[in-house]
């Protein structure tokens, strides 16, 4: 996946094109599959970075915006999930890919405790290189927008 | 002469309580991508490139930046759609 072309290109219909390989594929679909499991089980080691609070100051976080959240996490990264294999993605669905891509990158990133720079620098070779994965994905599909 | 409290100073009370506005306040991560921020930023709230970068550099140097201000209900969407594209974000209200 890792050549020097643009792994994501917005056409003129619109439309981005997908411009991974296989293995940029297999990185994706790892990452998505990760988002739609943590939804689902709050045993997943990324649920917590799902489930962030949205008013820290009050215990009894609000129930119908938690709700909002989790549905629409679901819904972007089983959108995502469905267009893994598709060569052309719409608005929609490139954005879907966006949003799931950086949920990903920052429930790596809690699970982990990579929560500064000093400690995403002495992680593990192999973290480091899908954290770096999901950053250059995340870097060129940007530009698309 | 002590004034007591009446009806209307409670009320105005609760009123100034309910007037000030909530913060929605993005924090800085070490992993996330500049471009990606500025992207959120752009389609959630509909900034400008400039104003989307601004805001951006802001959590960048000083580890969070308040990005909207105004209604809780409007605080609490804009917070969860930030959550949902994995920014970490939360409200507080004004002092």
């Amino acid at each position: 996946m890792v050549g020097r072309h643009r792994l994501f290109v917005r056409r003129r219909d619109g439309r981005v094109e997908v411009r991974l390989n296989d293995m940029g594929r297999s990185v994706v679909r790892e990452a998505f599959g990760h988002v739609v499991a943590a939804e689902r089980d709050s045993e997943h080691e990324w649920h917590p970075g799902l489930n962030p609070p949205i008013d820290p100051g009050n215990d009894q976080d609000d129930p119908l915006a938690t709700l909002s959240r989790q549905n629409d996490i679901s819904t972007n990264a089983e959108l995502a999930v469905m267009t893994l294999n598709e060569e052309f993605l719409n608005d929609a669905e490139a954005w879907a890919w966006l949003s799931t891509l950086q949920v990903a990158l920052r429930s790596t990133a809690i699970a982990n405790g990579l929560l500064s720079d000093e400690k995403l620098a002495s992680c593990d070779e192999e973290l480091l290189h899908f954290v770096n994965t999901l950053q250059r994905l995340l870097f060129e599909l940007a530009e698309c927008f | 002469m002590r004034r007591t409290t009446t009806d209307t100073d409670v009320l105005t009370e609760e009123a100034v309580e309910t007037q000030r506005p909530w913060n929605v306040v993005v924090w800085n991560d070490p992993v996330t991508p500049m471009s990606v921020v500025v992207v959120i930023f752009k389609k959630i709230f509909g900034y400008s490139n400039n104003k989307a970068t601004q805001l951006m550099m802001t959590v960048h140097h000083e580890g969070r930046a308040i990005v909207w201000s105004g209604l809780r209900e409007r605080a609490e969407t804009y917070c969860v759609k930030l959550q949902v594209s994995g920014l970490q974000s939360t409200i507080e209200q004004e002092q």
